[in-house]
């Protein structure tokens, strides 16, 4: 399945990320770049969603819609009903899926813009529920969200309590990490799988997969609900990471930058997602010494890039390649 | 029951205006302009700079909202999303260079404009209270002047030559090519427009409801769901879907203020209900 | 020889437009029936209602006496009904071998879970699908280019490549679409061969063509559309004589032609 070259590119990222890393961090005493890259892994998983719904065919702006409510849905439950959070993460990507399945029966034949333009709605919609809806507190959200407890299956313990840890940054930090690894991995597996030959089919030519048997309704529902999924889990850890959820946690904004970090990637690369969100994170961050221009810089830039590289980054590859 | 109709056609007339401005890029350049809200917040804000701090008249504030936005409008497409679109085969990419734009205006105008909501004096003082309607003069004046406005439009699309050119761009743009109408020049008076249609109907609303740097993306939103709701590309959709919404609204905040803020909530359900059935809006032309 | 397909009254209006009218024939088993007619006759949306790619107006078509016409594209073809696409449509960015391999979707045995996981039964169905692949990629000649990107096809390759897609399926009925377009003479008579390969696999063939010569030459029946309504239905020998259809032809050449 994997040939050496890619068993050993795996090796080394694992290394990085679980070893390299945090060894960096403690040396260097820059624990605030654990809450980044917690919040590079947790954005990178929602991006991974956005970027499956493009491997059917679809232009996804509302992958903010299912962060949010992946978000309170977890709070919701840990706060009102006393779950353990561990049993929420499930259950927010669950929940979400079916959402999901439920809105994209109408959506989800609409192509293009068309599409495009009602998952951007969406967002705002999920915002609106937020606001309005008793169970959600409105617009003061809900805050002081207790830590992750233990998670012990038959009185062992295999992970500790946050809030007895001394940093529980860290513990986000792996949780994120193991999160994004096996979404990735998962990802990589699916496109490699006749299911990805499959959706590839789909992107070229939908009536050619039509007449071959594939049922493409059924299957852009189906990735669709797992893209939902990964938005849920992504804002479920992200609420529990901050300790709140607002109405105003995942934006329109958020949606558009899940997909810039797509596109930034390189739509066809399944890692594509993973290192759109990490330039663009980062880029984000080191504009914060702007100030009050940061927002001018950032969207300056973004123009500049499309103009310049209107295929996204990706696109240098194949230059650097003819050259 | 007469005061929600009343409202809903001031609202409608606005909105159609707004929607129509956005139909027509769309219809010509097949791209969602992100920008449209924060085009009609520019709007607005100039108006006020006009009008409100300058003290000029009223007209001239709107005057100058419109043609600024047709430049502003004119330069995006020429420099902006003509390089975009000759140079890309995909459709993400326009999306997003029209996002970065919607960013950008947004930026800009908090660092000159600042954060606060700003106001500017009435522009014709009392109220309409009769038949059951209390409608203050002004919100009267502003709807009627766009709708006129709208009915100007309609009126050049169909009888000037700029205009019959654009339609026919929005039906078939090789074919339209091939009889000889100038695609670029027409394609960037197009956008043009459709921007200064959205910077008048902020000039227009600025004196009604005042003007704030952060409502452009929710007037963005509100004008897509317009579009998905008549159809978008179509002027009659643009339309349509505008005094929709304008009715829905106001339906909705007269009927269902006791349950909060639901009334968004109630049209995008019965939108989402609605695109399963029609999913090319009320007189949409397919995309794809 | 029992009929394997029927249409009847097929109608199928486009707004105001009748693009088929009232339409009505069979297909026996095995046989291969052309449908011809000028242009603009209503070939093509004959050929998306017979394939359900088009819900019609009134009318229907069964196939094996179950009714197909109202049932999206993929239970259609999964009942066995076909159709290929002209040559611009195939996977473009895949190999030859794979865009067949591909196209045995409807011979999986593993579920899509299973495919994602990695089961037996699905390993099987890969290693299965290899096979077959190879069989048609030799049944059609195409053995050379099997590791050829297929954008980078030739077009007579390419409507061979079609087919290979269409046999992948394992149809009991192949609907080819224009597949003679485009060919000259050299090309058109190594397709006329290959599509009587098929018949001689077992499959019942209906084509759609403008080729008039390659019409004759390998068809059963044919059937003529002019103007979305049937004009004329026999062998060969019959249509070519038949005077309707000599007007039809010939008028269209003699009147000026309007776009």
């Amino acid at each position: 399945m994997l040939n050496n070259k890619k068993t050993l590119a795996l090796a080394v990222f694992l290394l990085a990320v679980f070893v390299i890393v945090p060894y960096l961090i403690g040396t260097t005493g820059r624990k605030d770049f654990y809450y980044t890259l917690t919040s590079v892994a947790l954005l990178s998983i929602a991006s991974a969603g956005v970027w499956l719904t493009f491997f059917i065919g679809r232009i996804n702006i509302g992958q903010g819609a299912y962060a949010l409510m992946g978000g309170y849905v977890s709070a919701v439950l840990v706060m009102s009903y006393g779950w353990s959070f561990w049993w929420t993460l499930p259950v927010a990507g669950i929940l979400c899926a079916l959402a999901s399945i439920l809105i994209g029966f109408p959506i989800l034949r609409l192509r293009g813009v068309y599409f495009a333009m009602v998952t951007l709605v969406l967002t705002e919609v999920t915002r609106l529920l937020a606001l309005a809806l008793p169970i959600t507190s409105g617009a003061k959200g809900i805050t002081s969200i207790p830590l992750p407890g233990a998670l012990s299956i038959f009185g062992i313990t295999i992970i500790p309590d946050f809030a007895t840890m001394e940093n529980p940054r860290i513990a986000f930090y792996y949780l994120a990490a193991v999160l994004m690894v096996l979404c990735f991995a998962g990802m990589y597996r699916l496109v490699n799988s006749r299911i990805g030959h499959i959706c590839m089919s789909l992107q070229q030519n939908e009536e050619l997969a039509s007449s071959i048997g594939v049922n493409i309704a059924a299957l852009r529902v189906i990735a669709y609900a797992i893209s939902s999924f990964l938005g849920g889990i992504s804002g479920a850890v992200f609420v529990a990471a901050t300790q709140s959820v607002y109405p105003s946690s995942f934006t329109v904004t958020d949606s558009v930058n899940f997909m810039l970090n797509c596109f930034l990637g390189g739509l066809g690369y399944v890692f594509g997602p993973m290192m759109g969100t990490l330039v663009l994170y980062f880029g984000w961050n080191l504009l914060f010494e702007t100030g009050k221009f940061q927002l001018l810089i950032y969207s300056t830039l973004m123009i500049v890039l499309m103009l310049v590289l209107p295929n996204g980054l990706m696109s240098l590859r194949s230059l650097w390649k003819k050259g | 029951m007469e005061q929600v109709i009343a409202n809903g056609l001031y609202l409608g007339a606005q909105y159609a205006l707004i929607a129509l401005g956005l139909t027509l890029i769309f219809g010509l350049m097949n791209v969602l302009n992100f920008a449209h809200g924060q085009m009609y917040v520019l709007g607005g804000f100039i108006t006020y700079a006009v009008y409100g701090q300058l003290g000029l008249p009223f007209p001239l504030a709107v005057f100058a909202s419109g043609v600024t936005l047709f430049v502003i409008g004119g330069l995006m497409e020429r420099y902006l999303f003509r390089t975009v679109i000759k140079r890309s085969h995909r459709e993400e990419s326009t999306m997003l260079l029209a996002a970065a734009t919607a960013f950008f205006f947004d930026a800009v105008i908090l660092l000159i404009f600042g954060e606060k909501q700003r106001g500017v004096p009435k522009i014709v003082k009392g109220v309409f209270n009769d038949f059951g309607v209390i409608l203050p003069y002004d919100r009267i004046l502003v709807g009627i002047l766009a709708g006129l406005c709208i009915i100007a439009f309609i009126l050049a699309l169909k009888y000037t030559k700029p205009g019959r050119a654009m339609r026919a761009l929005a039906q078939d743009r090789v074919a339209a090519q091939l009889m000889g109408v100038q695609v670029e020049r027409y394609t960037m008076l197009g956008f043009a427009l459709g921007a200064m249609l959205a910077g008048v109907t902020g000039g227009l609303l600025a004196s009604i409801t005042g003007i704030n740097a952060g409502i452009g993306g929710p007037i963005s939103i509100k004008a897509f769901t317009m579009i998905m709701i008549g159809g978008a590309g179509v002027v009659g959709g643009a339309i349509a879907g505008g005094f929709i919404l304008g009715m829905m609204e106001s339906v909705g905040l007269t009927v269902l203020r006791e349950y909060g803020d639901v009334t968004y909530l109630v049209i995008f359900a019965t939108l989402m209900i609605f695109l399963s059935i029609r999913p090319n809006g009320l007189m949409g032309k397919p995309w794809g | 020889m029992a009929h394997i397909l029927e249409v009847k009254g097929m109608t199928k209006r486009f707004g105001g437009l009748t693009a088929v009218n009232n339409v009505s024939f069979v297909v026996n088993e095995k046989e291969i029936l052309s449908v011809i007619g000028p242009n603009g006759a209503g070939k093509s949306t004959l050929f998306k209602l017979i394939s359900s790619f088009l819900k019609p107006t009134t009318g229907e078509v069964t196939f094996r006496g179950e009714r197909i016409s109202n049932l999206a594209p993929h239970i259609a073809a999964r009942k066995g009904v076909v159709r290929t696409f002209q040559e611009t449509t195939i996977f473009r960015n895949m190999t030859v071998r794979d865009n067949i391999i591909i196209a045995h979707h409807l011979r999986s045995k593993a579920s899509l879970l299973g495919y994602f996981l990695g089961t037996k039964i699905a390993n099987e169905d890969q290693a299965a699908f290899g096979k077959s692949a190879d069989e048609i990629l030799e049944f059609l000649g195409l053995l050379d280019i099997a590791s050829e990107t297929a954008k980078n096809l030739p077009h007579g390759h390419l409507r061979a490549l079609g087919i290979a897609i269409g046999l992948a399926t394992d149809p009991k009925i192949l609907l080819l679409d224009e597949p003679f377009a485009g060919m000259n003479h050299d090309e058109t008579m190594k397709a006329v061969t290959m599509v009587r390969k098929l018949r001689d696999r077992g499959l019942t063939v209906l084509l759609v063509e403008h080729d008039m010569p390659a019409v004759m030459k390998i068809s059963d029946r044919i059937v003529v559309l002019n103007f979305g309504e049937k004009i004329a239905e026999g062998t060969p020998a019959e249509i070519q004589n038949d005077a309707k259809v000599i007007e039809a032809y010939l008028g269209v050449e003699d009147e000026a032609i309007e776009l």
